[in-house]
């Protein structure tokens, strides 16, 4: 009788509480993502030189345990022109979210701090292809997350740049502005550019 | 009987009806929500603000769902079933008020008519569980039978008690009897009778036997959708509604008591406020219970009625008859029915008869089995007694 009554007054007592419920589609309503949170895989932009820091060098692509990414490699235009150090840069990037498992192996092989676990975690789509991400969606997390996160590079190669914060701040500042989020200039697309508006047949770099 | 009669009942009975679906809705928003607190969750939230429009949504869903009929299912007893568990609990209500003159026919004996008409709802369970042809809903159908046979007596007495107070059957007298003074200080034990058989006459938590998703997966509703769920869902909340007033009525003094204020039409209104109030706090508590204890099984349920109740309910009578038959003060019944109260939850607290050990296997410590710990185990003989 006595244990009855108890239980009466847990369940009362628990009423009276506030209920911990996060309404979660609501974006007003959601708890707060933690800042060690692992989303999806994202592409991150090197500040330094305005360009990713990926090579395309397919070092993630071939450890990938579900082959959820393709890549292509080709040859970097700054480089040719004196602007940036990277010989190779990153043309075309894709990961299939809907297949990445979140294990964070590409993170761990990639030896140009090119990819991190972002915040990105949301698969609810409304085409079947949706979950695709191509190299610029790759970019916009990376760059959302480094924003948030306030990520400074960590391979000896990228340390180095005092003003990689002002960067970014005067980069989030004109991608508030309007200003296009990322533009990676290849090589190959520079020639196709060439060749487009000169008419002329792609050349052999004559 | 005039034309004009007959319209005033079709009219009133249109307007219970409608009343009672419109408290049934408010009943389902309300129970989900309260069960949700109990549980720290939410409860409904999307369809309108706070989930208020979320019992609408269920109706038009229930009503435009197909209705199944089991291809081996005994028809006419099949579609019957809904109404005959839901007619009783509609007839219920045309004789309780719900306020001062606010009754469709008020009876002399509308106690008697309550009680005798309240126990149909049984037969349509057992319909219902015989109609579906599922094992199932006929296990349920007849849980729900054998539960009825061990509330029904309590039921009844608890119910007497009070009619032996007030010297009437007529619910309005016993209400306006209750001016001064209501039957819950008189008698607490009544009152306490009273709802658990209440509870298990509705089949809630924790006598929810019949239903018990566990076991039968809902009883004798398991076949049934649509609008004929939607029927007997109906019937449920109504018959809960019905005995949340009834203790209303019976023991907390209805609308009488503590007396209110206003004269006139204020009073009429405020007294309708007033008994609505008294029921949505019972029918509060009655959802309270369902959130804080697990279901009895059917043997629980059997000795509980049996050897507490019934018992303490043919006490209350005696210990009632006792003191109307001397002309004692009314607080000697309320000590004599707290006595008896304390005595009930005694018998809970302890249960005797319960103590009695089956166990199929018996743990023994070692220290009971009279062995020692390897330590101090005596020295392996080697041909040489211990000295």
């Amino acid at each position: 009788m006595i244990g009855s009554l108890r239980g009466l007054a847990v369940t009362l007592a628990t009423m009276m509480r506030r209920p911990v419920t996060a309404q979660y589609p609501d974006p007003k309503r959601r708890l707060p993502i933690d800042e060690r949170f692992m989303g999806f895989p994202s592409l991150l932009w090197d500040y330094s030189n305005a360009e990713p820091y990926c090579t395309g060098c397919m070092v993630c692509v071939r450890e990938c345990p579900t082959q959820c990414m393709t890549a292509d490699m080709s040859d970097n235009a700054r480089f040719v022109s004196g602007e940036s150090t990277r010989k190779k840069i990153i043309e075309k990037f894709e990961i299939n979210l809907g297949r990445c498992i979140l294990c964070g192996i590409c993170v761990d092989v990639c030896n140009f701090d090119a990819i991190e676990m972002s915040h990105e975690h949301e698969l609810g789509k409304f085409d079947r292809n949706a979950n695709r991400a191509d190299l610029k969606t790759l970019l916009v997390m990376g760059k959302t997350w480094q924003s948030k996160t306030g990520w400074s590079p960590t391979k000896t190669k990228n340390i180095g740049d005092p003003d990689i914060r002002a960067r970014r701040q005067a980069d989030e500042k004109a991608a508030k502005a309007g200003a296009v989020p990322v533009e990676v200039v290849s090589l190959e697309a520079l020639k196709r550019a060439r060749a487009g508006a000169t008419g002329a047949a792609p050349g052999d770099g004559s | 009987m005039t034309a004009l009669e007959v319209l005033y009942y079709v009219l009133g009975a249109l307007g219970l009806f409608t009343f009672l679906s419109v408290t049934v809705m408010v009943l389902t928003y309300v129970e989900r929500k309260f069960l949700a607190r109990i549980q720290q969750r939410m409860g409904p939230m999307r369809v309108g603000p706070y989930g208020t429009l979320q019992p609408i949504a269920d109706t038009i869903k229930l009503i435009m769902k197909e209705d199944i009929l089991p291809s081996w299912a005994d028809r006419p007893v099949y579609w019957l079933a809904p109404l005959v568990i839901f007619l009783p609990a509609l007839a219920i209500w045309v004789t309780l008020p719900v306020g001062e003159g606010l009754v469709l026919r008020n009876l002399d004996l509308g106690l008697l008519y309550i009680v005798a008409v309240s126990v149909l709802s049984v037969l349509g369970l057992v319909m219902a569980g015989w109609g579906s042809a599922n094992k199932y809903a006929m296990l349920g159908g007849l849980r729900a039978a054998g539960q009825l046979i061990s509330y029904e007596i309590p039921f009844i007495m608890a119910v007497l008690g009070v009619a032996m107070l007030s010297q009437s059957l007529d619910l309005t007298r016993i209400v306006n009897d209750q001016a001064s003074i209501a039957n819950i200080i008189i008698q607490p034990a009544g009152l306490f009778i009273f709802l658990m058989a209440g509870l298990a006459e509705l089949g809630r938590t924790p006598f929810d036997i019949h239903h018990a998703e566990s076991e039968v997966v809902g009883g004798p509703f398991v076949e049934y959708s649509g609008a004929h769920w939607a029927i007997i869902q109906l019937a449920e909340y109504v018959n809960m509604f019905a005995i949340a007033a009834l203790v209303v009525l019976l023991f907390l003094g209805g609308w009488r008591w503590p007396s209110m204020p206003f004269e006139g039409t204020g009073h009429d209104a405020l007294s309708l406020v007033w008994f609505l109030a008294k029921t949505y706090g019972i029918v509060l508590v009655i959802f309270w219970i369902r959130g804080t204890y697990p279901r009895l099984r059917i043997d629980q349920l059997m000795a509980f009625g049996w050897k507490v109740l019934v018992p303490a309910s043919f006490l209350n009578i005696v210990l009632t008859g006792i003191v109307l038959f001397y002309g004692w003060h009314w607080s000697v019944l309320t000590v004599m029915s707290s006595l008896t109260l304390a005595a009930i939850g005694y018998i809970i607290y302890r249960r005797p008869g319960t103590d009695v050990r089956q166990d199929t296997v018996r743990v023994v410590s070692a220290r009971d089995a009279g062995l020692k710990p390897a330590s101090q185990a005596a020295k392996p003989l080697s041909g040489e007694p211990i000295a």
